[in-house]
Parts: structure tokens; sequence; C-alpha cells
């Protein structure tokens, strides 16, 4: 059976690998983790040098690891709503996005190609930093099956904030407008999830956090946080977090139960992919001119102010 | 072929389209005017399922499937009025993205591209970049690609705004070899002389209502421009004037050294009986015909002057 490629996935990738945009954007990505990777090695060669230490560094190699796919989560998190935010608003501004919707292809297809090859775009960058990560391997102490894992990682993030992007370019008719919502929503998620816990701290005087951790299962913060505590130490970050106190009294007990029996990795992705597949579903609702009247209309009336050759809508 | 009844659109308390009903026939050319804000584009918008009606339902073909849906949409083929395109997409690959959009197979659209683009005359530009092209040619190419995928019904959104006279002409020559080859056509224009010259039919809108529509022959007939009679003679213009004169509901407009232009309220009986008379009376007539009305003195007349 042949595989029918989405031709939104085709056109946008054709479109994007003869920009130079990509070449640039890979070029600073590269240049990101090389200097991660030099100011990281540079501290690690520093604490060995340290009088206490035992002069073993190559056991303290280890951390380049974490360090580059901390680097670059970080650089995925960022460009991420910077390269789907506009691409809806963007077929807007173009005026191409009536034609779009006219075709055969439904609404869902249109959202769900753009955040895929949203996210092949992003494995560009993942892919280009391989050699970087390569190094941390040349050390040992790391199975290929953590960066699989890590890839992995990296997929599912993207797949949100691709997601929470095209969401935005769906409600935004300015891709700029598109790009400050999204990041309002990674504030949402990377830090407002947190009050909750932080409420519950204070409300107990710091006794317990109850089940309030719960939120923390759609931030993605946590679960990369959870995901690298589990592959380097095999500890959950709760541990690390609650010290010695990790109970099922400093945390309720269903997060104890999660995080300890090492589901919260699970759930916490399980979490993600739902919002993920929500915000796709409700960009889907948005574009549809059948569900929402204004959508085209707004989009027509708009037609006349580009370039002054257009009609009006009515 | 395109059933549209009772449609309506309402913006809050504005009605954009207000409970329009028209049918035109397969294999026309029908010609949308109206002046701004008549509701000439909330209907194609409305047709082709890139606007929701508030009412009313609108049928192709003996498809009676909603608006909006695949199966609609695989009958209409759409140009609108300004389109985008994408930088660093060639003219081929352009086709083959919006053929695939269809379901299209790639072996399929790619033969069909090669006989669309030479219908629109762009074979030479096949591996040219999109955004490379000429604003007439981008016209031409989108017409292409609306019929890439064979709709039933094209529907073209002013297709001539912007474009230079040469690419006018182009894109009108395109349309009427469309039409000689079947496809029926929709077409709304500001361009009325153009209009009047390729449509076979044409439906005139104003404040969200069709106010005449039908072909374009008789509704020239039905205009006071079609009962305006312009008589030539070679001697005997002082005898016309006078016998006209007393004719009744006849208006002598203007009178030339060889030639009268009168207003005829009669019926076609006494236009005959009149020519009779001229005779009779030593006019020697060398012309006596009925001026053609124009499509901008009908478009004045029903819209009340809001000419665009």
């Amino acid at each position: 059976m042949k595989i029918r490629w989405n031709p939104i996935v085709k056109k946008d990738l054709q479109v994007t690998a003869r920009s130079m945009r990509l070449s640039w954007g890979l070029f600073a990505y590269e240049a990101v983790l090389v200097m991660a990777f030099l100011l990281a090695l540079a501290v690690i060669q520093a604490e060995n040098d340290s009088y206490y230490s035992s002069g073993n560094i190559y056991s303290s190699l280890i951390y380049l690891f974490p360090v580059l796919a901390v680097a670059q989560v970080c650089i995925v998190a960022l460009i991420t709503p910077i390269i789907t935010a506009s691409s809806i608003s963007g077929e807007k501004e173009r005026q191409t996005f009536d034609i779009m919707l006219t075709t055969c292809m439904s609404p869902m297809a249109i959202v769900f190609g753009k955040v895929v090859s949203a996210v092949i775009r992003i494995l560009f960058f993942v892919a280009a930093g391989m050699p970087i990560m390569a190094l941390s391997f040349v050390v040992g102490g790391l199975e290929w099956s953590s960066l699989i894992y890590f890839v992995l990682t990296i997929i599912l993030l993207s797949v949100l904030s691709g997601s929470i992007g095209i969401f935005c370019s769906a409600f935004c008719r300015r891709s700029i407008s598109a790009v400050v919502l999204s990041f309002a929503f990674y504030f949402v998620l990377y830090i407002l999830t947190f009050v909750p816990t932080i409420l519950k701290l204070l409300w107990s005087d710091g006794d317990t956090v109850g089940e309030a951790p719960l939120f923390l299962l759609v931030n993605p913060g946590v679960f990369f946080e959870e995901f690298f505590m589990q592959l380097m130490t095999g500890e959950s970050a709760f541990g690390a977090e609650t010290g010695s106190n990790f109970s099922p009294g400093s945390v309720g007990y269903v997060t104890y139960q999660l995080a300890h029996g090492k589901v919260w990795m699970f759930l916490s992705a399980a979490c993600i992919l739902v919002l993920a597949f929500w915000f796709m579903i409700a960009a889907a609702w948005k574009v549809d001119p059948m569900n929402t009247a204004s959508a085209a209309s707004k989009a027509g009336k708009k037609r006349k102010g580009h370039g002054g050759q257009g009609q009006e809508t009515t | 072929m395109l059933y549209i009844n009772n449609l309506t659109k309402k913006y809050g308390s504005f009605t954009a389209v207000d409970h329009l009903s028209l049918h035109i026939p397969e294999g026309d050319l029908f010609g949308f005017v109206g002046p701004n804000g008549a509701g000439k584009t909330t209907t194609i918008r409305i047709v082709c399922g890139l606007l929701k009606a508030s009412g009313g339902s609108v049928r192709i073909g003996s498809i009676n499937a909603p608006m909006g849906s695949r199966e609609m949409k695989r009958l209409i083929g759409y140009v609108p009025d300004f389109f985008g395109v994408y930088d660093n997409l060639k003219v081929h690959e352009y086709m083959d993205f919006y053929g695939s959009m269809y379901g299209m197979r790639s072996r399929d659209i790619a033969k069909l591209t090669d006989d669309l683009l030479e219908l629109v005359n762009l074979s030479d530009k096949k591996e040219f970049y999109v955004d490379t092209l000429s604003r007439g040619m981008k016209q031409r190419l989108c017409v292409a690609r609306a019929l890439l995928h064979n709709p039933k019904l094209l529907i073209l959104d002013e297709p001539s705004s912007g474009l230079d006279p040469r690419a006018r002409v182009e894109m009108k020559e395109l349309l009427k070899n469309l039409h000689s080859m079947g496809k029926t056509i929709v077409i709304s224009s500001h361009i009325l002389s153009e209009l009047s010259e390729m449509c076979t039919s044409i439906g005139i809108m104003n404040h969200g209502q069709l106010v005449m529509a039908g072909r374009i022959e008789d509704i020239m007939q039905q205009v006071a421009g079609g009962r305006r009679i312009r008589i030539q003679a070679a001697s005997g213009i002082e005898t016309a004037v006078r016998l006209l004169m007393e004719q009744a509901g006849v208006v002598v407009e203007s009178v030339m050294e060889n030639e009268i232009i009168i207003t005829n309220n009669g019926t076609d009986e006494q236009t005959s009986a009149l020519i009779g008379q001229l005779i009779q009376n030593q006019v020697v007539l060398t012309g006596f015909y009925r001026e053609a009305g124009s499509l901008e003195s009908l478009f004045m007349q029903l819209t009340g002057g809001g000419v665009q």
C-alpha cells in the first residue's frame, strides 16, 4: 500500500527546504549548542581542577548529555511557536488560506498537516544537533536507548508546542499576535500550573502539597525534569524536590503513587498528548467556515485592506 | 446547474444577502454585477463553502449535499479576486500541491498540468517560480489550478481586477474559450462592458437582493435603451421630424443633419406603421434601427446610479 503524504506537509517542507531561513536557523542552533557544550566542558574542568576534586574528569563528563539536552529542549520550545504560530495566520496574510479551504482537505487535515510539518522541521534541528549530542557518548555511561527516549521526548514537546502555535495561529489574524499568544499559553503551562502547589504549600504551612502537583501533569517542564531524573538517577524528580520527606505525607497519596511507581512520566506524556490534540481540534473548529461564520467573513473583509486590490465581502 | 434557493446571510442586524433565489443553467457564462456592498462576493463565498449562510440552500446539478461539504467542493473551481502565492514553489509544484488537496494522484496531476498550462498559455513557465510571474500570469495560473479537478462550475470573483488591458483581454479570451468548451462559469466583475461582451446571462444585485436576472439579450430588450430608435435619412429630415412629433408615444431626443434619435414607447406594430408613414411622406430612409441598450445604462437604472 502506498502511503499518501499530507499535501500540506510536502508543500511546507518543499518551501522550507529552499528557504535560506532554515540554513541560518540551523547555523544559529548549532552555534548555541556548541557554546553550551564548551561552557559545560569548561565548568566540569574547573570543578575537577579544584583542591577537593579527585581529578577524574571522565566520570563528570556524563553531565554533558543533560546540559546539551536541556539546551536543545529550550531552543525547541522557543522556536516551535515561532514556526507554527505563523502557519495559518501566515496563510491568511498571504491570502492562500481561502483557496485551501475550498479544496477537499478537511480543516482537521489542514491543521494536522501543519503540526506534522512543524514537528518534522523540529526534527531537522534535532538531527543537526546529533553530532554534538554524540560527544557525550564518547565518554561512555549512556546508552543509545537514552538518545532514542530523548528524541521521543522532543517529538512530544514539539507536538504540544506546535499544537499551541497552530491554535493561536487559527485565532489570530497576524502572525506576531499568534507568537505572543503562544508564549502566553507557555506561561500558563510552564508557570501557572505550579500555582496550586505553591498555594497548597502556603496553606498547609509547608507540611504537604497534597494532590496539587497533579496539575503539573500537563507541565512540559516537569515532564522533562522527571524524564531526566529517571534517566540519569532512576529516581523521581519529586524525591529530589521534596528531599527525604518524599512520602505519601509530603505529597498526596495519588501523587506519591504516580511518582514513586514511575507512572508519572507516562501519565504526563498522555496528558500532554491529549492537550495537544485538544488544541488541534479547537484550531480545526476555528478555521472551519461552516463552524465559525465570522472567521471566513472577517478574512474576506480583511482582504480589502491588503494591497487594495480586493473587493469588499458584501 | 447552480440552484440557489432563498439564500440569506445576516451579520447581526445587517442583511448582506436577502432571500436570494437564482438558477444558472448548465453551460451558461453568468455575470454577477452590483454596486459595492450588494452581496455578490458574500453569495460567491457561501456557494464556495467559505462562509456559512444564515438560511437557504445551494444545489449544484443533482448533488444535494450540505454547503461546504466535500461533495460540493469537488464540483466547484474557485478563483478569488485577490490571492497570494508561495515563495519557493514552482508552477508545476503549485499545481501538484492543489491537485493533491483534491486527492488526485501525482501522475494524473502532472498530465493535467501540461494540458491546463497549455490552455492558459503558460506552458513555457512550468519550471518558473510562481512568485516571479506577472499578475496576469498568476491569474491565469489560478484559473488552471481551479480547473485541475475538472469542476462542473467555475466561479471567478473579479478576475480582471488589477490586470493591465492586455492581461484583461487574455483573461476574457480564456473565459470565452472555457465557455465554448461547455464549462458553466459564474463571474463577478466591475467591468460591465466586458461582461456584456462575453456573458450569456447576468444577474444584477443591489442591497443583498437580486434585482434582475436572465439572458442578456432579454434584459437588454427591457431597458429604456432598447426603445431608442435611430432614424437616418438622405432627405426629408424636416418632414420626418414633423411627423414624428405628431405621433403619440414618440419623443424626439435629437436631430442632426441626416439623423434623428427618438424614444418610442409604442408597440412593434406602431413602430412598423411609423416606418410606412415616413416612406409615404417622401422621407428617403437610409437607416432605421433600434439602439442596443448598454449594460451600464441598465445597471445605473436598476441600482440608482451606484456604479462602481
